[in-house]
């Protein structure tokens, strides 16, 4: 048995179709009513959308061409290329991209294969049992980072800390976040815990939504258990997997709270990410033009990595 | 895997209004606790002011507003309180939009990038000979020419408090560090002090419940500026307008601090939560500032002494801030009056704020039992002739990162301490010659330090 492309197949008793009517044909005052009902609906997502997002979007574009330095008495001077020039030549953006880099490389990954797995081990357990695992996975989502991130850097103290209470009865003690190596690692823990309810929760609707026929069908060829996860789950969940990925990884790229709050980029700057050298350039030196001029680096690096995954995945 | 469960309608009978009507209410009590509004409402002079004291200091000088508000009913000050991490920021931004309030306080070190950004008023008219004035003869030298900067005063200090030896009574004693009563003796030389952490180095196999060390670096930035010092070292040159992290005399000094981690006299900033070790008892002696003095009164079973710290160069320096008192540059009438008083009554008043962990500036508050009674304060109050304060340089935040990355690396031994304090210098001084370069605050910059 083949599988079909999923598409429904259910139309029985086909009705005869009413005519067709393209919006050129449509001028009537209702349709035009309609349409302004419409835009009505979106207003307030535009308003927002405009003024929040778009505006400061091309406000920081404009800024990231300028010399602006709020503590000059200047007005902000144009001065084209030069602080992308800056950037490319400064150790400390690099520094700082590393470790952002570093960051994303460990989590992206291991969120998604944790949520995954999550996803389809809560899958399998009764539906009336489900909701308990599932706000047990998400309930840390639900906290803020500030609260997290305090949370955490207590376990993590070396000291006193709970973690480190419970090593020290095998005579060791873990340099949990004062470490240069220990330290990005210990974020990536905290956030796999903060953070996993959210995939988890867009793929167990993803699988949710594959219909049960063709586990049904897969079963008559003998495609049980894992089989069914590799040949049917995997295959259909591949566009919200996508999504998730997408998600996760843009998020990543802008991870800035857990460090602010754990380490303050430290040590030795291994958790100074780039939001964070970013954020102090512009707030604690308020170089408002250098520090736009490195968020738009930011921002064309995550869509270019958001590009390549769409891309990938398609591909396959 | 695809569920037959109806889809549930619970989520579309929430009550909406009930709802909103929390959040609002929610949202209302969030935005509130900032700010501390007492005294008197309608009719006299609200002032606003702005300092960072959010721990117990904060509710001192809560303490001090409400006496302020309650005996002048004509003023209204209107305290914020914030967390020192964002407080500049904040200020700054506020400052920069015209909405600075009509108080506030910055340390020292800070107050040249206020003065130099145009919103701080000279506060030379608070000081004289009249009652409602204050007596310049009767702050410390040092500590009031510190407010200067081309022959004005920006702002009144309302204290100084300094690094100071906080040292560990009952581990002082277990190794034999006495006096000739058989009292623990706080270390005064470098020799002394070399002895008690030989003394009490970690012993091998320890495990790390038992294991005790002689000294730890707390706060990295102010431990080795205050060795530094000692060791006649500075950060820049008379100008401001050159860097010298790596001046000889500072390569030594972070050299010597760091050859103490490298022979395990010292734990490494990666091995130890250095104060909290010391305030579980482990450490015999660490070097911070008055202000921790309301930690360790709480701190139940530590036996603790206070003393100032030994000389470890070739001079007596010590690390030291102030908080400034500051105004808005733009009051005039009844607010520059109320901002006057109220900044009177709280240098005045400053005895009730050195309760809480800091050194009066005023000799004449010093002068009484009540300050002799404050044991730590008096102790550290020996080392005011000699403060040394960080460079207050316009680009202070700039050069503050990369001074912390270098003690960092020297500490850790990733970097030798020459190597730590060059790359320092190559960071430090392109800020500098940008700030000269584009003529920001060309009239802060080449002020004396």
């Amino acid at each position: 048995m083949t599988l079909g492309t999923g598409a429904p197949t259910t139309a029985r008793n086909p009705q005869p179709l009413p005519p067709r009517v393209t919006p050129a044909d449509d001028v009537s005052p209702c349709r035009a009513r309609a349409d302004f009902t419409g835009y009505l609906f979106l207003a307030p997502y535009l308003l927002l959308f405009g003024v929040f997002l778009l505006l400061p979007l091309v406000y920081g574009l404009w800024l990231s061409f300028m010399q602006y330095e709020m503590l000059s008495p200047d007005p902000p001077t144009f001065i084209g290329l030069a602080n992308y020039r800056e950037a490319f030549a400064d150790q400390r953006f690099w520094t700082a991209l590393w470790a952002t880099l570093r960051f994303v490389g460990m989590t992206s990954p291991l969120t998604i294969l944790l949520a995954l797995a999550l996803a389809l081990a809560i899958s399998t357990i009764p539906d009336r049992r489900q909701h308990v695992y599932r706000l047990m996975v998400f309930l840390p989502m639900m906290i803020t980072i500030t609260v997290a991130g305090l949370v955490w850097r207590w376990l993590y103290n070396t000291e006193f800390g709970l973690l480190n209470a419970i090593l020290d009865n095998f005579g060791f003690k873990a340099p949990w976040l004062t470490d240069r190596d220990w330290a990005m690692p210990s974020i990536v823990l905290m956030t796999l815990w903060w953070t996993v309810g959210g995939p988890l929760v867009i793929l167990l609707a993803g699988i949710r939504q594959i219909p049960d026929a063709y586990y049904e069908a897969g079963a008559l060829d003998g495609a049980t258990g894992w089989r069914g996860t590799i040949y049917i789950t995997l295959p259909m969940l591949k566009p919200v997997l996508l999504l998730a990925v997408v998600l996760n990884v843009i998020g990543a790229f802008q991870v800035f709270g857990q460090p602010f709050i754990m380490t303050q980029g430290g040590p030795e700057r291994s958790t100074l990410v780039l939001m964070m050298y970013i954020y102090e350039t512009s707030f604690n030196n308020y170089r408002l033009g250098y520090g736009a001029a490195m968020s738009w680096l930011l921002f064309l690096l995550i869509a270019a990595f958001s590009v390549i995954q769409f891309r990938l995945m398609r591909e396959k | 895997m695809a569920s037959a469960e109806p889809t549930s309608t619970a989520e579309e009978s929430i009550p909406r209004r009930a709802f909103l009507a929390a959040a609002v209410g929610a949202a209302s009590s969030l935005a509130l606790p900032g700010c501390d509004r007492d005294g008197a409402s309608g009719g006299g002079v609200t002032l606003r002011f702005w300092n960072m004291f959010s721990g117990p200091d904060g509710r001192t000088m809560l303490g001090l507003v409400r006496k302020f508000n309650a005996q002048h009913p004509d003023v209204n000050v209107v305290m914020q309180r914030m967390h020192w991490s964002t407080y500049y920021n904040k200020l700054f931004v506020a400052g920069l939009g015209g909405r600075a309030p009509e108080v506030f306080i910055t340390h020292r070190y800070a107050l040249r990038r206020f003065v130099g950004a145009g919103f701080v008023r000279k506060a030379d008219d608070l000081f004289g000979p009249r009652a409602d004035q204050l007596d310049p003869s009767d702050f410390d030298p040092n500590i009031l020419n510190a407010m200067q900067q081309g022959g004005t005063y920006w702002g009144v200090p309302l204290d100084v408090h300094p690094l100071g030896m906080y040292y560990n009574r009952t581990l002082l004693k277990s190794v034999g560090f006495v006096d000739n009563s058989g009292a623990a003796k706080p270390p005064t030389t470098r020799g002394e002090f070399l002895d008690v952490l030989h003394r009490l180095k970690p012993k091998p196999g320890a495990s790390s419940r038992d294991t005790t060390w002689g000294f730890v670096y707390t706060w990295q930035r102010t431990n080795l500026y205050a060795i530094l010092r000692q060791f006649g070292g500075q950060l820049f040159n008379s100008t401001l307008t050159r860097a010298t992290f790596a001046a000889p005399q500072n390569v030594q000094a972070l050299a010597w601090g760091s050859d103490l981690v490298r022979q395990g006299l010292v734990p490494g900033p990666q091995s130890a939560d250095s104060w909290v070790m010391f305030m579980q008892g482990h450490v015999g002696i660490a070097f911070e500032g008055i202000y921790v003095l309301p930690d360790v009164r709480k701190q139940a079973g530590l036996d603790w002494g206070a003393a100032p710290l030994p000389l470890l160069g070739s001079q007596r320096a010590t690390w030291g801030e102030s908080h400034s008192l500051v105004m808005r540059n733009d009051l005039d009438g009844r607010q520059l009056d109320a901002a006057k008083r109220f900044i009177k009554f709280l240098s005045d008043n400053s005895l009730d704020w050195a309760e809480g962990g800091q050194v009066p500036v005023r000799q004449s508050l010093r002068d009484t039992d009540r300050f002799r009674a404050m044991y730590a304060q008096n102790q550290f109050a020996k080392q005011i002739p000699y403060v040394a304060y960080l460079p207050p340089a316009p680009y202070v935040f700039e050069y503050l990162r990369a001074f912390d990355d270098a003690i960092e690396l020297a500490l850790r031994g990733t970097k030798s301490a020459q190597a730590a304090l060059q790359a320092a210098d190559q960071i430090v001084q392109p800020v500098i010659d940008r700030y000269a370069r584009q003529d920001l605050w060309r009239d802060v910059m080449g002020g004396a330090q």
